[in-house]
């Protein structure tokens, strides 16, 4: 019995907090969507899961694929393939390219190169700003008719609340949700935070307060707005603590990074260019705030800001060095070791900020493994250890600040719309009676 | 134009029908009418001027240019000063909103706003039920038609005129506007349906799409991306016009913006008849306001 292209992934730990799932279980797809959760399903195709995790695909609301412009570092089929080794099925590519994603017609080029070229559901972020200045507004509803799925200015703060405050109001007119990097470019002259380590290193820093005053001033807005706001990267626990304080008072979420989470300012000790990032990476007490409130859902998902750059323009002093950290294909794993083993964060809670949280936000609703949901997923050995190492990433780029880490926990196995678009496993679909 | 009610309109409005059939009505003769305009105007004060004439009114003008107004006279001095000189109406425009009312402290005299800031501008909003009125074959038939003003919102002294009066004649109003074109709390304000574009506004059953001047300075990008986009979502085109709706502006237009070039002058376009009934809608104001016509409407 069963239908012929239904495919039955058997013998998983289903796991997903939104659909109340934490068992062993069968999963039928059909027609690229969660057709059955049950016992001993059957159909024409089957994988055989057992001991694995089967978990909603995960969805990164921040990645830079680099593409137009800098297909060096990374072009949709190398960044998507990356996100797909890392579990995701849903990735938000941001506009800062070489063109910047502020025409229409860019983003018709994009939309049309994503269906070719991407493993995973790859959605457009077009600028908020023309050329991300912070000046004029992009012509947003043209921008949504192209395919555009959100407007941001990422990489830069808005640095006038007004010419902010506009955005947001038409942003919400055309009915684009607006992701933010918040960053005071007056108090951000530096190129780490503004601590111990870079006072001892000499190398400029920026204060926290970079962050934390263009956080508080974009909540303000989002929440007189109403505008759907998304903060992303956050990085300090002022700024994690001052979400708190706006939720329920706008349509506002938040995002933090797997590296904020997991490493401190300390790397400025190095020297090395490798580690820098913006924001930059924080004191041991941010780090311990921002994980608290993505414990407490405060912060809503992790999203891994996927910034991958050449070598030649990693391999330097931090102060000449490009800022960003490759993350699709380390996220779940580097999170798993860090804050789950060392009973810091539940496992289903992070699943639910990798998958289940960021699902409904980017799918407006229904994400999740439940019958009529995208069949979007990400199979988990959690027994399985592995190292990083530069030559084994998919990513065309190789800035992981994780290169050389033992870590446990990895995605083998990656299905979006049914499809398996990642197979550490081997699979192989025989007919079976 | 907040409180008016509809037989207060209707009054103006039947005055206006009289002054406009040529007999004379009711003569402003050995009244004074003062026109104290302190923002640059073309059609506003041409308008009043002839409205004042035509009644038979003698007319005082001061503008901008060449008066004491340009030298840095205060309103109040401007209204004291007219007042002295034995004013019996004061029409006044102003660029700050509460202007009209303020003068009312300082003179016996009349005074009729002729636009004050961002706030009114009633005998726009006369002149547009006028015009409209006659279109639709009386003022009875506004009644349960819908209209939907669209554009710039925030900005206009018109739409704060047009709104009320709209309603106290029984017609429906909705908004059509991107959020930066509109206050904070418009939702709030007005109760008024707020409509994404004039697409979405003919769904809705707009009968008349009234649409607002767009000012140069906020198509530059902090409230509008571009001419295009705001063409294409809140510009009214003949396209809108195909099943019998009807165009109004209060001009002046910006042909290509806020409305097409062809539909200004095409068949369904009040606009041209906008101007036109200015001048008989002002004198009945001016015969009201003065005393010369006997108000009869609460």
């Amino acid at each position: 019995m069963g239908v012929p292209n239904d495919l039955v992934i058997r013998g998983a730990h289903v796991l997903d907090p939104s659909s109340g799932l934490d068992g062993v279980a069968d999963v039928r797809l059909s027609d690229g969507r969660i057709a059955e959760v049950g016992k001993n399903l059957q159909s024409t195709r089957h994988l055989d899961a057992d001991g694995l995790h089967l978990l909603p695909g995960f969805v990164d609301v921040h990645a830079h694929w680099r593409t137009p412009g800098r297909e060096d570092e990374e072009t949709i089929e190398t960044g998507s393939a990356a996100a797909a080794a890392g579990g995701f099925t849903g990735v938000v590519m941001m506009p800062n390219t070489d063109p910047v994603v502020d025409r229409p017609v860019v983003v018709s080029g994009l939309v049309r190169r994503v269906e070719r070229e991407s493993r995973v559901r790859a959605y457009v972020s077009a600028a908020l700003h023309e050329g991300l200045k912070g000046e004029r507004l992009t012509e947003m509803r043209l921008l949504k008719e192209a395919g555009a799925f959100c407007v941001s200015d990422d990489g830069l703060g808005t640095q006038s609340a007004g010419v902010l405050r506009n955005g947001m109001l038409y942003a919400k007119s055309a009915g684009l949700p607006v992701i933010l990097h918040c960053e005071d470019h007056t108090l951000a002259t530096g190129v780490v935070h503004d601590g111990v380590a870079a006072a001892l290193a000499g190398v400029p820093g920026s204060p926290s307060s970079a962050e934390d005053v263009a956080t508080a001033a974009a909540l303000v807005l989002a929440s007189e707005s109403g505008a759907r706001v998304h903060i992303t990267h956050v990085s300090t626990a002022l700024s994690a603590a001052l979400v708190g304080f706006f939720k329920g008072r706008g349509n506002v979420t938040a995002d933090t990074t797997p590296h904020h989470l997991t490493l401190t300012d300390a790397l400025v000790g190095t020297l090395e260019g490798l580690y820098r990032v913006n924001p930059p990476l924080r004191p041991d007490e941010d780090r311990i705030g921002v994980g608290k409130a993505l414990r407490d859902g405060i912060l809503d998902f992790v999203a891994t800001d996927h910034a991958p750059h050449a070598s030649e323009e990693k391999e330097l002093p931090l102060e000449e060095a490009a800022p960003g950290f490759l993350g699709h294909e380390t996220a779940f794993s580097v999170l798993y070791t860090e804050l789950v083993q060392s009973g810091k964060l539940s496992l289903s809670r992070l699943v639910e900020a990798m998958a289940g949280a960021p699902g409904r936000w980017v799918m407006d609703g229904a994400y999740g493994i439940s019958p009529g949901a995208p069949a979007d997923l990400a199979l988990v050995d959690l027994s399985e250890a592995w190292t990083v190492r530069a030559e084994a990433l998919i990513s065309r780029s190789s800035n992981s600040p994780y290169l050389g880490r033992r870590l446990k926990g990895r995605v083998v196995g990656t299905v979006v719309g049914g499809d398996l678009v990642y197979d550490a496993m081997g699979v192989k679909f025989g007919a079976r009676a | 134009m907040e409180g008016v009610s509809r037989e207060e309109l209707k009054e103006v409005l039947d005055l206006a029908r009289a002054y406009a059939a040529g007999h004379d009505g009711i003569s402003l003769a050995g009244r004074t009418v003062c026109l104290a305009f302190f923002e640059a105007s073309t059609r506003t004060a041409v308008s009043f001027e002839l409205a004042a004439r035509r009644a038979g009114a003698d007319v005082v003008s001061i503008s901008e240019k060449g008066s004491a107004i340009q030298k840095g006279e205060s309103l109040i001095d401007t209204v004291l000063t007219l007042d002295a000189l034995g004013a019996d109406a004061i029409v006044i425009r102003h660029p700050s909103a509460g202007a009209a009312r303020l003068a009312t402290h300082y003179t016996n005299a009349a005074i009729v706003n002729a636009g004050d800031g961002c706030g009114q501008h009633p005998t726009q909003a006369l002149l547009d039920l006028y015009v409209l009125s006659a279109s639709l074959g009386g003022f009875d038939e506004l009644e349960g038609r819908k209209v939907a003003i669209v554009g710039d919102i925030l900005h206009s002294r018109v739409a704060r005129s047009v709104i009320p009066a709209f309603l106290a004649a029984g017609l429906e109003v909705a908004l059509v506007a991107p959020d930066t074109l509109l206050p904070q709390e418009a939702g709030a304000s007005w109760g008024l349906p707020i409509l994404p574009s004039v697409d979405d506004a003919l769904d809705w059953g707009a009968d008349v799409l009234y649409a607002l001047r767009l000012q140069k300075e906020r198509m530059t990008g902090a409230h509008v991306p571009s001419v295009a986009e705001y063409a294409r979502y809140y510009g009214v085109a003949n396209r809108h016009l195909k099943s019998g709706v009807l165009a109004m502006h209060p001009g002046p237009v910006n042909r290509g913006v806020e409305i097409s070039g062809d539909v200004v002058l095409s068949d369904s376009s009040l606009i041209p008849g906008q101007v036109a009934s200015g001048v008989a809608v002002r004198s009945a104001v001016l015969a009201l306001a003065t005393g010369a016509a006997q108000k009869t409407a609460a």
